[in-house]
């Protein structure tokens, strides 16, 4: 009996619950303005939409429970869609390769990332905003300063756009697999028990003979992969890869992670209240800009509801402690 | 003879946290001119009925007169305008300002509306010559002293204010065997100056040697107030743990030959910090690490432990030598070694993870198949350390945070116990925590030392190196100055050996 009130307690997220229902509140609301909101075609949509966020907010959700951050999402997207579509380009025998080669360069910079923090000791907000103006300028040469002809791989447009298995959309399906390892990382495995350890206290951690180092540069490098996978999807949805295509996710992807519920100072939360922050933020921006509001206001009201539900949620985890 | 009003009378206090009852019907009475001094186990609420004196806390009923009159504090900042100060066992001090700007933080001196950085280190410097303190600048940032001098500078800080109530909770715990001197000089000129003093400590020579009058709390009550001395200290332990107080350490083994060595360390050193340490501890030996405060024994053990860099000498276990770069190369196979750190809120615990969390942190790897944690075998451990050192949490899954002290340091050595450590470091493991645990935690290292385990033990309580030790090494400048065999342990020989007195052990 105790083990299942504890299981129980275990799976529960309130702040997920309160996500989502305001994710429910938000369809609702715009369901009063055109029926279409609650189609089961609009809402897959919004899943498969929800899912490149969602591939991006999975990486920083894991350095930002470390109590880390990592800025150079922007770029390391663009990485992911420009070098797996360059090696299409530059060998169409291995374009088989192209989106384990894309994720691999995501590796990479994420590796430096996490040896800059974990090694260098640098802070993770100045360290990973450097390796993002690296990432830009690089890719900036390799393109000549011009939008490369370099198009997206059958199978990365396929994983984008196509759909398979009672019309789910394949980038959704990427999304469950992705957030299922994640959850079972986060919940089931040494590694995910050491990320909330070294969030709370890395002190006590390492005292505790935790391989602090490796935790952390594991960490950037999987969220420098899941970047540039996010980045592969990203070409293969618009059939080619262009300068600046990340720049549209930072903000909402710590916006997701942190309306999750995880503490931005590390060391709390769960992975279903990233999924939660994830869809709320994007049926959020679909709502607006099917209303037609001006960008601006859209802009004003975006921001504001991430404020206000930081602090409905910060009084909630507070009276809940 | 007309007696004066007490200073401060506190009566049916009474405060709930939930659905913890912390003090039931609590009462003190503290005169001007004497020292007062609580007692308790931990969580017999005597740290509620201070933070109740200091108002950071309101009492759900009762009484505060202060001179007879009753008051009823808003804030901390009131309680301090009405003149009751307080040096609370947790620092409060910024580690990142300077000592003079630490201890003027709450009402700096103004000149024009700015700070006047003269006049405040004036008056940091006035405080800590009060304190009889020469050797602490006052432009130190904080973060740069030992903890000791933290608390020396601490003190100061409350007393910058002149208080008419001074309330010291543990504030001599980190302290070295001279300044403790100094306090005690201190407190007894702020007697003869007129303030009541309330004092908190679980050292039982230091209230026999400064208290006037004792009041004894047990589960939230006030169980006994009298004079100091009226009482002996087999009688004051009993009405605190409320039991029988048998002997207070447990015996030790005979012991006609020395033992086989587990770990020999030959002419180790790092830095200035340690020279040429020579040591060795056998199976199923305790070796206490002696000396005043801060003479390199924190250092030896986290050089053992594989935490500091570019150490110099040899290191052997059972024989075969061995260098542990990080903890988690000295925990592993072949080593075998556990730590318990100093500080267990910001070393030992991570403190807002649950209790589950925080036990099987150093063991996981023992505990998971291929990376994946074997929540079976997890559950088990947990359950049979729980039993072993009877820790009182109500809920596992809890925050450590919601523990008491002595039950949150009994979870980071159950932690390392998972590990089936050969070689356990401890470092101070009872400073500040009620005697009924200290207890337990003695006789779970004679335990652990006769079921073979070989433990090096450092203490900055002379009574414990005493009662537990088989052998003390003393430490002096870094090096060990002299190490003391079982019968030759006394109080009076490890301040000899300490302070490097020729002919001590005589």
């Amino acid at each position: 009996m105790q083990a299942l009130v504890r299981a129980f307690r275990r799976s529960i997220d309130p702040a997920a619950l309160i996500v989502f229902a305001c994710t429910g509140v938000l369809l609702a609301v715009g369901s009063v303005y055109s029926a279409n909101f609650l189609s089961a075609g609009y809402l897959l949509q919004q899943l498969q939409v929800a899912a490149f966020l969602g591939l991006i907010a999975s990486g920083a959700m894991l350095v930002i429970l470390l109590g880390h951050i990592d800025l150079s999402i922007p770029w390391v997207v663009t990485v992911g869609g420009m070098m797996s579509t360059a090696l299409a380009g530059w060998a169409p025998d291995w374009a088989w390769a192209a989106i384990p080669f894309g994720m691999l360069c995501g590796a990479a910079f994420g590796l430096v990332n996490g040896l800059g923090v974990a090694v260098l000791r640098l802070p993770s907000m100045i360290f990973t905003l450097g390796t993002n103006a690296v990432a830009q300028g690089l890719m900036v040469l390799h393109t000549g300063g011009f939008a490369p002809q370099d198009h997206a791989t059958p199978a990365m447009h396929g994983l984008a756009v196509g759909r398979s298995l009672l019309g789910i959309p394949n980038a959704l399906l990427v999304w469950i697999a992705v957030g299922a390892a994640m959850a079972f990382l986060l919940t089931r495995t040494t590694l995910g028990r050491y990320v909330y350890a070294i969030g709370n206290r890395e002190r006590a951690a390492y005292l505790s003979g935790v391989a602090t180092g490796r935790v952390i540069v594991a960490a950037f490098a999987i969220s420098g992969a899941l970047a540039a996978l996010a980045g592969i999807l990203l070409a293969g949805y618009s059939t080619k890869a262009y300068q600046a295509m990340g720049d549209a996710y930072l903000l909402p992807a710590i916006a997701a992670v942190v309306l999750g519920g995880t503490n931005i100072l590390g060391g709390r939360g769960r992975y279903a209240g990233t999924v939660a922050g994830v869809v709320l933020i994007t049926v959020l921006q679909s709502i607006l800009s099917v209303m037609q509001m001006p960008e601006a206001w859209r802009q004003v009201i975006y921001g504001a509801v991430i404020i206000v539900m930081l602090l409905v949620y910060g009084r909630g985890a507070r009276s809940a402690g | 003879m007309a007696i004066p009003p007490p200073l401060l009378e506190m009566a049916g206090i009474a405060k709930r946290y939930g659905g913890v009852q912390a003090l039931t019907d609590a009462a003190i009475t503290c005169h001007a001119g004497r020292i007062h001094a609580v007692l308790g186990e931990n969580g017999a609420g005597k740290s509620t009925l201070i933070k109740i004196m200091a108002g950071t806390v309101q009492p759900d009923g009762g009484e505060i007169r202060l001179e007879g009159t009753a008051r009823r504090f808003a804030g901390p900042a009131d309680a301090a305008r009405a003149g009751i100060g307080c040096i609370f066992q947790e620092l409060s001090l910024m580690p990142d300002l300077s000592v003079a700007d630490n201890i003027s933080i709450a009402d700096p001196p103004r000149r024009f509306g700015l700070i006047d950085g003269p006049a405040q280190r004036r008056r940091a410097e006035a405080a800590l010559a009060r304190l009889g303190i020469d050797d602490i600048h006052p432009l130190t940032p904080v973060g740069d002293l030992p903890l000791s001098r933290r608390q020396i500078v601490e003190i100061a800080k409350a007393l910058a204010r002149n208080p008419r109530v001074l309330i010291l909770d543990e504030a001599t715990s980190a302290l070295t065997a001279a300044d403790v001197d100094r306090v005690y000089g201190l407190l007894a000129r702020l007697k003869a100056e007129g303030l009541a003093i309330v004092y908190i400590s679980h050292r039982m020579n230091e209230i026999r040697q400064l208290a006037d009058d004792c009041t004894v709390f047990r589960n939230g009550r006030s169980v006994a107030s009298f004079a100091n001395g009226s009482r002996s200290d087999d009688e004051v332990v009993e009405m605190m743990i409320g039991r029988e107080y048998r002997h207070m350490f447990p015996e030790r083994p005979a012991r006609t030959v020395p033992p086989a060595p587990v770990l020999s360390v030959e002419s180790l050193g790092w830095t200035d910090r340690l020279r040429g340490i020579s040591l060795t501890v056998g199976r199923g030996e305790i070796v206490g690490l002696g000396g005043l405060d801060g003479q390199g024994q924190r250092e030896f053990l986290l050089a053992l432990f594989g935490v500091l860099a570019g150490m110099t000498g040899r290191i052997a276990i059972d024989g075969r030598p061995v260098m542990a770069g990080s903890p988690r190369a000295a925990k592993g196979r072949g080593i075998g070694m556990a730590l318990i750190p100093e500080d267990r809120k910001t070393e030992g615990l991570m403190l807002p993870m649950s209790v589950r969390d925080n036990l099987t942190i150093a063991a996981l790897p023992a505990l998971a198949h291929a990376g994946i944690v074997d929540r079976a075998a997890e559950d088990e451990a947990i359950e049979a350390m729980v039993r072993l050192l009877q820790i009182r949490a109500g809920d596992l899954d809890a925050t450590v945070a919601a523990l008491s002290g002595g039950n949150q340091q009994k979870v980071v050595i159950a932690k390392w116990l998972l590990t089936r450590p050969r070689l356990i470091l401890l470092n101070d493991p009872t400073r500040g925590i009620d005697v009924g645990t200290k207890q337990e935690i003695y006789r779970l290292l004679r335990g652990l030392a006769d079921e073979g385990a070989a433990i090096l033990f450092y203490s900055t309580d002379y009574d414990e190196l005493i009662g537990c030790c088989d052998r003390v090494a003393v430490f002096n400048e870094g090096t060990i100055g002299r190490v003391l065999a079982r019968e030759q342990l006394s109080e009076h020989a490890l301040v000899a050996a300490a302070l490097d007195i020729a002919g001590a052990a005589a």
